[in-house]
C-alpha cells in the first residue's frame, strides 16, 4: 500500500535528479501537451527517442518505467483495442459483424499505444527522481501569483506537505487496526463485494478516530512551536533555479520546433 | 535561587467535566533546576504543561514566566521562551525531512534563511544527530526521533524545556540517552527542565519532585524522600523505584541503610558485602 502512493521515489543524484522541481514539475506537464502534436511515425519515433534519452539521463534501471505501465496496462488494452476493431475504414482488411480492422485502424492503434507509453514515461521520471516534498513545493511557488487574490498559497502548500508527510503513519496505523480486528476474527478477503465492503467499516471508523487525535497532537505541537497561521513565515527550504534549468528549458524548445517541422499537416 | 516559573493559585475545570483537573496550584520552578512532575494518569500533569504554555487558558490564577505573566497579548513572546517535547514522536514531526522539522520553530519566527541553516546545524550537534541531517523522520528509532524533537525545541533557544512524558514510548536504551542527553544541555545550556512522568524511575537524575494527584500537589521534595516514601508512593498510584522495592525485600537478610539509594548506590553496596564474605 505504501509503494502505491509514496514510494515512488527512489534516491539518486543524476541530472534529472539535480533540476529544479518546478522546472521539471511544468515541463513535464508541457510535453504530455505536445505529444499530442505528434501524427506520424517520425514524430512519435522522435519523441520516442527522446524520452529514451531522457530515461538514459536519470541513470535509473529501465525496469521502473516498465513497472510504471503496469497498473493502467488494462486501460491501455482497453483504448488500444477500441481504436483497432472499432476505427471506420473503407477499405477493411477484415470485417465481423460491426468489427472491423484496417490498415488505418492498426496505425492510430499504435500511435495511441505509443502516445500512452511516452505519457508514462515521462510522468514516471518526475515522480521517480523528484520528493513530494520538492513536487508541493514547486505546487507553492507556482501558485504563488495567487497571492494576490487572498488565496492562502502558503497555508495549502503546508496542508499538502504535512498530508504527505502523515501518508505513511496513516498507512502504519490501518495495518495496526487490520492486524487487531483480524485478531478478533473480522475476514478481510472473504465474501462477496458487498461484504468485503463492509469489513472496511470496522477500519475506517477506528481509522478516523485516530487521524481526529493524531491531528489534534499535531495541532498542539505546532503551536507549541510558534506557529501562527503562515503569515511571517520564513522558508528553510529553497528551490535554486540554475543554468543546468534553462538548458533543460532551450532542449524542450528545440524539441517542440523539430516536431512541428516533421509532423505531417 | 532565581524564580522562573511562578504559579499561584491555578484552577483549571474542562469543560465537559465537574471535576477540576487543577485545583488551586501554587509552585515555584527554579532557574536550571530539573523538577520532575509524577502523577498517575488524570492527576493533571498534562493540563499544568498546556496551562504553562498556555496552549489552554486557566480558569483562575496567575502563572508568570520569567517575570512576565501570561496573558493574550504576550503569549507568542512568552511561547518563545518554553520549548515542548511531547509523548509520541510521530505526532509532532512537521516536516519531511529531520533537517526541515528543526527549521520549523524557526521558520515560525521568519528568522532569515542563512541563520537558520546555521541554527539546524548547531541544534543537531547538540544532540547529535547532524549526520541523519537528510533523513526521513520515518527512517528512525523512537529515541532519536526524540532527539531530533528535542533538537527542533532547542533550535529556538528556550530557557525551559517541558519533557511531556517524552521518553514513555522510548525503549530502555532510548529512554537513557534521551534523559542523559537532557542532563548535559541542562548543565551546559544552562536549562531549566520540567519532566512529566508517571513513572517513577524517570525522575533519578532529576533535583526534586512534585507529586501530583487530582489537581493538587501532594509531596514537593528532592528525590530521596520521595523514594523513601516506599509503599505510600502506590496511594497516588505510582510505583515505588526498583531499586527501593528490592532494598525493602533484602532488608530481612542483608544490612541496609534505611534511605534510599540509587540502582548504582545500591550495587556498589552489594558487591562489597559479597567481597567481605
Amino acid at each position: 500500500m505504501n509503494k502505491l502512493i509514496m514510494g515512488r521515489y527512489l534516491p539518486g543524484d543524476s541530472l534529472i535528479y539535480q533540476l529544479d522541481p518546478r522546472g521539471k514539475f511544468l515541463l513535464t506537464f508541457y510535453f504530455v501537451g505536445i505529444v499530442f502534436f505528434a501524427n506520424n511515425v517520425a514524430s512519435y519515433v522522435f519523441l520516442m527517442a527522446f524520452v529514451l534519452f531522457a530515461v538514459y539521463l536519470s541513470k535509473i534501471n529501465f525496469g521502473f518505467f516498465i513497472k510504471g505501465l503496469r497498473p493502467i496496462f488494462w486501460l491501455i488494452l482497453f483504448t488500444v483495442l477500441l481504436q483497432l476493431f472499432f476505427t471506420p475504414s473503407s477499405h477493411p482488411i477484415w470485417h465481423w459483424g460491426f468489427l472491423t480492422l484496417s490498415k488505418e485502424s492498426m496505425v492510430i492503434a499504435s500511435y495511441i499505444f505509443v502516445r500512452f507509453v511516452l505519457i508514462i514515461f515521462i510522468s514516471t521520471l518526475l515522480t521517480l527522481t523528484t520528493t513530494p516534498i520538492e513536487i508541493s513545493d514547486s505546487i507553492e511557488s507556482i501558485l504563488k501569483p495567487l497571492k494576490k487574490v487572498n488565496f492562502p498559497v502558503t497555508q495549502v502548500a503546508l496542508m499538502l506537505s504535512i498530508a504527505l508527510r502523515f501518508v505513511p503513519l496513516l498507512v502504519d496505523e490501518t495495518t495496526k487496526i487490520m492486524d487487531a480486528q483480524r485478531a478478533r476474527g473480522v475476514d478481510f478477503g472473504e465474501g462477496g463485494l458487498i461484504k468485503r465492503i463492509k469489513s472496511f467499516v470496522p477500519i475506517l471508523i477506528p481509522l478516523f478516530v485516530s487521524s481526529f487525535s493524531i491531528a489534534y497532537d499535531l495541532a498542539i505541537a505546532m503551536e507549541s512551536r510558534g506557529y501562527k497561521d503562515g503569515e511571517g513565515r520564513s522558508k528553510y527550504r529553497v528551490l535554486k533555479w540554475s543554468k543546468r534549468d534553462n538548458v533543460t528549458v532551450l532542449v524542450m524548445l528545440a524539441v517542440t520546433i523539430i516536431l512541428l517541422f516533421i509532423r505531417s499537416y | 535561587m532565581e524564580k522562573i516559573i511562578s504559579i499561584k493559585n491555578l484552577n483549571y475545570t474542562y469543560p465537559d467535566s465537574k471535576k477540576p483537573a487543577i485545583n488551586n496550584l501554587t509552585v515555584d520552578i527554579y532557574k536550571n533546576e530539573w523538577l520532575s512532575i509524577v502523577g498517575k494518569n488524570g492527576s493533571g500533569k498534562s493540563t499544568l504543561t498546556k496551562l504553562i504554555d498556555g496552549l489552554i487558558d486557566a480558569d483562575s490564577g496567575t502563572i508568570e514566566i520569567d517575570g512576565q505573566e501570561i496573558n493574550e497579548k504576550n503569549i507568542w513572546e512568552v511561547r518563545t521562551k518554553i520549548g515542548i517535547v511531547f509523548q509520541n514522536p510521530d505526532h509532532q514531526f512537521v516536516g519531511a525531512t529531520v533537517e526541515d522539522d528543526v527549521a520549523f520553530g524557526l521558520e515560525n519566527q521568519g528568522m532569515p534563511r542563512e541563520q537558520m541553516v546555521k541554527e539546524v546545524d548547531h541544534a543537531l550537534e547538540l544532540v547529535g544527530m547532524h549526520k541523519f541531517k537528510k533523513r526521513d523522520p520515518q527512517t528512525l528509532s523512537g529515541g532519536q526521533k526524540q532527539r531530533v524533537a528535542i533538537a527542533g525545541v532547542l533550535a529556538t533557544r528556550p530557557q525551559i524545556i517541558i519533557m511531556d512524558e517524552s521518553t514513555s514510548m522510548l525503549d530502555p536504551e532510548g529512554r537513557r540517552t534521551v534523559l542523559n542527553l537532557i542532563q548535559e544541555l541542562r548543565q551546559q545550556q544552562d536549562l531549566t527542565i520540567i519532566s512529566i512522568t508517571h513513572d517513577i524511575s524517570e525522575t533519578e537524575l532529576s533535583q526534586r519532585i512534585v507529586v501530583l494527584n487530582d489537581g493538587q500537589i501532594v509531596r514537593d521534595d528532592i528525590p530521596r524522600n520521595i523514594y523513601d516514601m516506599g509503599t505510600d508512593l502506590s496511594k497516588y498510584g505510582l510505583e515505588e523505584p526498583f531499586s527501593d522495592e528490592l532494598m525493602s525485600t533484602l532488608r530481612n537478610s542483608v544490612e541496609l541503610p534505611e534511605s534510599y539509594l540509587n540502582e548504582e548506590e545500591l550495587m556498589k553496596r552489594l558487591w562489597k558485602l559479597r567481597s567481605n564474605m
